[in-house]
């Protein structure tokens, strides 16, 4: 059961149009909403006139700050969240497309028609949308050892580069969307979310009512990459509507507004100062971070996330900065922090290599640590050589030739690129029930989310595996705030998070059941104390004897009970203090592009990938996970830039036509392959998760194959065209 | 949005009757209804052009091949006399957007189609197109797709569609009817410089109608490739784009038709070009000096500069895939 | 089954809004969608992917970009895949349009559909539908017998999960099949 390539127990509903996403929610007297954004990105609302709107056919309200009711800054112990201030709270303009006001009306297209009249004046201000980015506070110091300045200074062979990775924007194709239902007491709210119980716990502050007033539910997320782990400001605007009219209200930003108002991956600068012996021994390495923040709340990319632990060396310094311009709110997106981060390291890396004339998998072989250097701690299961070697030998690595244009086929120039990743593993706190039922079914219920992941279906995986239970037997309850708390579907955490709440949880269940069967006048086994009973492939039996062993559901039926459940608890491990191992995951990208000058087309062809990421539950799906991400890397690398206007501050390739992502043609032959080793340091099935890992460094192994083809170094991604047409 | 009015025309005089000021014909829609999403477009009056019977491809009266209006560009490319004449126009149309745009985009409603540029579709920010004398928020701004070739201090907006690429360099003909009659259009005259009025992009009056277009009968031993460089593999819109019909008999060149997308404000020819090739042996030195003549001089911005290069190799490679083995 | 009403400005709520101008009128259309006859008064606004969704809550076929940029909305319009947010549902009188539900359920699936649960050609499954759609049509389009060919007609169906692969195979293998 475990380890087994199951298809996805909700596909069925996937492929049929059958499974509710969260614009897909339909109730009652529901009216559309439709939000107004600022077409300035600083200043001040001089006037706000809805008289158009308001007059438009259909139109029940616009909203602006004197009618959308009181709304509340959330605590910091709320929860997450990246835009702390109310939407509408003042008349000050921040970042293009901040909502200035909202419409509702019968229909969506009265909605939109009256949105288009809302004539909102501003008073300008210049906004500060400079790429250049330069710390506007004393850096943050995020780890150091040793001298590294003088161990720089001191060393034979050297790098200093600089390394930008753009704005991206997540833009999964559900579009964000609420549908809030206010009863006069209670609200009931749909949100397109990663995180239920977060949601419900932030928004309720925000709208000043107990928690237990505000239920939220998500059952099909359209995927989130990360912006849609936190709540924004449409879910907040959405729901004090439904409550000031006192109607269900459904809210779907548009395509453009997905680039303004809920969130990406900051625009980052770093520095990588990285010496070595001549023999390629790692002496130094500072990694020095800054990244665009919001005007108003902290962002802190955190792209030295992997730096201190990943190679070896004495002497390293990682620091962090930010810096403010009129944007909307960054968020955490796939492999936040460790994405660009290693694009910059690896990127390095693969540019010591070449100073020092040496492979680039042998020298990351050669800085192997033999522990985590920054924690003094051992790692916990570290395979990260085994993912470089098998990796070489799947993609033929030896038979590179080093040498700039030096391979061809078919009259393309071939480049071949590699570099390593890693990713943290970690466990989020979690609370699980299991229920066995009478007619052989069980049920697991929990307050987490599956968007794409596949969690529905690992968690029939778990409980099946548990109690011989055939999966398409196990029902799966996700996504509600009214089951027992889950872990956000964030940082490849969900898996691992749930093991041991929902195997505490099932175990109890089946101890109950196993009480039963010694248990009562019709049970099988009365008078057998219930230690000598045991609970396998379905059925109670003898420990001794798999003979006679009789079905748990004959056993609950026998007593009249319906179900027997347990429950289960455990505590995250994320962001413990002194822990006792290094906890990560691994991997290895070996990446061939294509290079035709002629026509200056660049694309990737193959991509060998090995993860080192515990045990694997599903490989269909691990392996699928995994593939995604390399495809998002390829748009990464190639494609990916939100273009802020420099007067307007507008980001102004909001479409996904000008916002260019990968697509079918642009995917390359992917073989990917997982080591398996399970880390049982992190729970009892030695599961991580394989959610990010995938992505990291795919970028910097795409820049590495680029520069081998073309000669051209790329520091600043996207990869486009222009970078190369003229040559290095 | 803003409400319209719709009607159903059962006759294209019906749809001429109707066509006052303010009305626009839908066909496809992947334009039209794409801009007014986007309070772009505006009429007040929209007037479905569906059911008219337009949609034939045939032999042209006059010789050659005719192509309704209606005709779907999916239908066009597959259409066995433009596989087997025409290949340059089936491989444009086939580059060109997705497979379900295709389906819907018709050969009138694409020879009309409007330009990519953000600023263009953004009612936010100034656009001489869009708003004359509002300014041209491009320059200056973000104008990577942009043209750079058939520009003006008012605009700088690039043409986007494949198939008018091809069609200029098959050189067709483009029947228009309107309430004075009929008419007929050479695609060389069909569209006009921005100048210091971008909003006027073709010579079709308020009113008038794309009934077909025409393509002369294929030059014998004419050979043709549409090539189409952009940053993805696919679904994109060109960043250069080449279309070249060229007969070559013994290593010389004897008919050349070159025509370029991506690159300028309308599709782009350059009849010079064309004449430095034409009784030349084929070389590569003749076509970077064929690719110099439409190239050089031009005046690009610094976010778009890049396809001065771009537009050259394009059009040097097509010229290369013409008359390789030829 | 009757057509989305065009409601005029609701009195529900106390503003010093001004009286609200008279609904615009509908246009009436009847056709034919997963095999029943439609007769509905539309908001000539109205897309067609907003007349399935919100009016005939056939909420399989989604909204992904509303532009024609993203595939998310493909259903079939006599028989042939189209982008349904690029048009007025009243332009689509007489027409014969199937979405995702007249597919197949899933209890009776499409060959297609079980195609993409066998080979995992999903993660989210947001855009499915489209892709799903879009697959099926491409059964009987012309289509070469390569991934890369099949991977170039599916190309207007953007997968941000990036199950390009899965999906490909998926295509393929009902192709292979027949």
């Amino acid at each position: 059961m475990l380890g087994q390539a199951l298809p996805r127990i909700d596909g069925p509903y996937k492929v049929s149009g059958a499974a509710k996403y969260t614009s897909d929610r339909r109730v009652e007297n529901m009216a559309y909403a439709v939000a107004v954004g600022s077409t300035v990105a600083a200043g001040r609302i001089a006037r706000l006139d809805v008289s158009k709107a308001l007059e438009v056919a259909g139109v029940i309200e616009v909203f602006g700050r004197g009618n959308i009711g009181k709304l509340y800054k959330p605590s910091p112990e709320a929860g997450m969240f990246d835009e702390a201030r109310p939407p509408f709270a003042d008349d000050a303009i921040r970042y293009y497309g901040q909502y200035v006001a909202l419409v509702v009306a019968e229909t969506f297209e009265a909605a939109t028609a009256a949105a288009g009249l809302v004539e909102v004046s501003y008073r300008e201000a210049e906004p500060n949308v400079a790429l250049d980015l330069a710390p506007d506070d004393e850096p943050n110091e995020v780890s150091q050892r040793g001298d590294p300045a003088a161990a720089f200074d001191a060393a034979p062979v050297k790098i200093d580069q600089n390394y930008v990775t753009p704005a991206e924007t997540h833009n999964p194709i559900e579009l964000h969307a609420t549908v809030a239902i206010y009863d006069g007491e209670r609200f009931t709210i749909y949100e397109t979310t990663q995180a239920v119980t977060n949601t419900r716990n932030v928004l309720s502050e925000i709208l000043g009512v107990p928690r237990e007033k505000v239920r939220i539910i998500m059952k099909f997320l359209g995927s989130g990459f990360g912006g849609k782990l936190w709540p924004w400001t449409h879910g907040t605007l959405a729901a004090a509507a439904a409550r000031s009219l006192g109607r269900p209200v459904k809210l779907v930003v548009t395509r453009k507004q997905m680039f303004e108002a809920v969130g990406h991956r900051a625009r980052t600068q770093q520095r990588v100062r990285m010496s070595a012996e001549r023999d390629g021994t790692l002496t130094s390495l500072q990694h020095d971070a800054v990244n665009a923040a919001g005007m108003l709340d902290e962002y802190d990319e955190n792209c030295g996330e992997a730096t201190p632990y990943f190679y070896g060396t004495d002497n390293l310094r990682v620091t962090a900065a930010q810096t403010r311009r009129n944007i909307g709110s960054p968020t955490a997106m796939r492999g936040p922090g460790a994405v660009p981060g290693l694009f910059a390291t690896e990127s390095a890396y693969d540019e010591l290599a070449l100073a020092l004339g040496m492979d680039p998998v042998a020298l990351r072989l050669h800085n192997e640590p033999a522990q985590d250097q920054d924690l003094a701690i051992p790692f916990s299961s570290r395979h990260y050589t085994e993912c470089l070697t098998l990796g070489a030998e799947r993609f033929g690595w030896s038979q590179r030739t080093p040498e700039v244009g030096s391979m061809r086929r078919d009259g393309t120039i071939l480049g071949w690129g590699m570099a390593g990743c890693s990713w943290i593993a970690a466990r989020f706190g979690a609370e699980a029930r299991v229920e066995l039922h009478a007619d052989g079914s069980a049920r697991v219920l929990t307050g987490t989310q599956d968007i794409g992941t596949g969690t529905y279906t690992i968690l029939a995986q778990y409980v099946a595996d548990a109690t011989g239970i055939p999966v398409e037997r196990v029902v799966v309850e996700i996504g509600d705030t009214d089951l027992p708390p889950g872990p956000i579907s964030g940082g490849s955490m969900v898996t691992a998070s749930m093991v041991p709440a929902v195997l505490e949880a099932v175990r109890k269940a089946m101890k109950s059941a196993v009480g039963l069967a010694a248990k009562g006048d019709a049970a099988p086994f009365k008078g057998v104390p219930a230690d000598q009973l045991v609970f396998a492939d379905g059925r109670i039996g003898r420990k001794d004897s798999t003979a006679g062993a009789v079905p748990f559901a004959d056993i609950l039926q026998a007593a009249s009970v319906a179900f027997v459940s347990g429950s289960g608890k455990a505590e995250g491990s994320f962001g413990q203090e002194h822990p006792k191992y290094s906890l990560h995951s691994y991997g290895a990208q070996f990446i061939e592009v294509g290079w035709q000058p002629e026509i200056a087309r660049l694309r990737v062809h193959r991509i060998v990938t090995v993860v080192d990421a515990g045990r694997i539950i599903n490989p269909r799906m691990a392996r699928n996970q995994i593939e995604g991400a390399l495809v998002m890397g390829v748009g990464m690398a190639l494609f990916e830039e939100a273009h802020y206007d420099p007067r307007s501050g507008a980001p102004i390739n909001s479409n996904l036509a000008d916002y260019v992502m990968a697509t079918h043609a642009d995917a390359p032959h992917m073989d990917v392959t997982f080591l398996d080793y399970p880390d049982t340091k992190l729970n009892e099935l030695g599961v991580r998760g394989v959610g990010e890992i995938g992505l990291a460094g795919v970028a910097p192994a795409i820049t590495a194959a680029v520069y081998h083809a073309t000669g051209a170094r790329v520091r600043v991604l996207p990869v486009t065209i222009e970078k190369l047409l003229l040559g290095p | 949005m803003n409400f319209f009015s719709f009607s159903r025309a059962a006759s294209v005089a019906d749809a001429l009757r109707d066509a006052g000021a303010g009305a626009k014909f839908v066909a496809g829609g992947t334009t039209l209804v794409d801009l007014m999403k986007l309070d772009v477009e505006t009429p007040a009056v929209v007037i479905d052009i569906n059911r008219l019977p337009l949609a034939e491809v045939g032999p042209a009266p006059e010789g050659g091949l005719r192509i309704g209006a209606l005709a779907r560009n999916s239908d066009v490319a597959h259409h066995p006399a433009v596989v087997r004449d025409y290949p340059v126009l089936a491989e444009a149309l086939l580059s060109g957007a997705s497979a379900q745009l295709r389906n819907m985009a018709t050969t009138g409603g694409n020879l009309v189609q409007r330009t990519r540029c953000v600023y263009f579709r953004d009612t936010a920010s100034a656009c001489n197109k869009r708003v004359p004398g509002s300014g041209c928020a491009a320059i200056g701004g973000y104008n990577r797709n942009l043209a750079i070739v058939g520009t003006s201090e008012h605009c700088i907006a690039s043409h986007p569609s494949d198939q008018n690429v091809a069609l200029t360099a098959l050189e067709a003909t483009v029947q228009i009817t309107g309430a004075r009659g009929d008419r007929s259009v050479p695609i060389g005259e069909f569209y006009l410089l921005p100048g210091d009025t971008p909003e006027r992009e073709t010579v079709l009056e308020p009113g008038e109608m794309i009934t077909s277009v025409t393509l002369p009968p294929p030059a014998p031993g004419a050979r043709s490739t549409y090539l189409k460089l952009r940053d993805r593999a696919s679904y994109e819109f060109a960043l250069a784009s080449a279309a070249v019909v060229a007969t070559v008999t013994n290593g010389t060149l004897e008919r050349v038709r070159i025509a370029m997308g991506g690159i300028g404000t309308k599709p782009w020819r350059n009849r010079d070009a064309e004449l430095a090739l034409e009784g030349k042996r084929v070389s590569a030195e003749r076509f970077a000096a064929a690719a110099q003549i439409i190239l050089s001089g031009v005046k690009p911005q610094p976010g778009n500069a890049f396809k001065v290069e771009l537009g050259k190799r394009c059009l040097v490679h097509a010229l290369k895939l013409v008359t390789a083995e030829a | 089954m009757s057509g989305q009403a065009l409601v005029s400005a609701s009195a529900a709520v106390a503003t010093e809004a001004p009286p609200a101008r008279p609904a615009p009128p509908g246009i009436d259309i009847v056709f034919t969608v997963n095999g029943k006859r439609v007769e509905a008064t539309l908001d000539p606004r109205a897309t067609l992917l907003d007349t399935l969704r919100e009016t005939l809550d056939l909420t399989g076929t989604k909204k992904g970009c509303d532009h024609g940029q993203c595939g998310a909305c493909t259903v079939h319009v006599n028989g042939r895949r189209v982008n349904a947010c690029l048009s007025f549902a009243v332009m689509h009188d007489g027409d014969t349009i199937t979405t995702i539900e007249g597919l197949g359920t899933p209890e009776h699936l499409h060959p297609m559909q079980a195609a993409f649960v066998a080979q995992d050609g999903y993660q989210c499954g947001y855009c499915t539908p489209g892709q799903i759609m879009s697959a099926a049509a491409l059964l009987s389009e012309p289509c070469g017998p390569a991934n890369a060919d099949v991977a170039e007609l599916m190309s207007g169906n953007i997968c941000r999960c990036g199950a390009y692969q899965n999906i490909v195979a998926a295509v393929q293998s009902v192709r292979q099949r027949g």
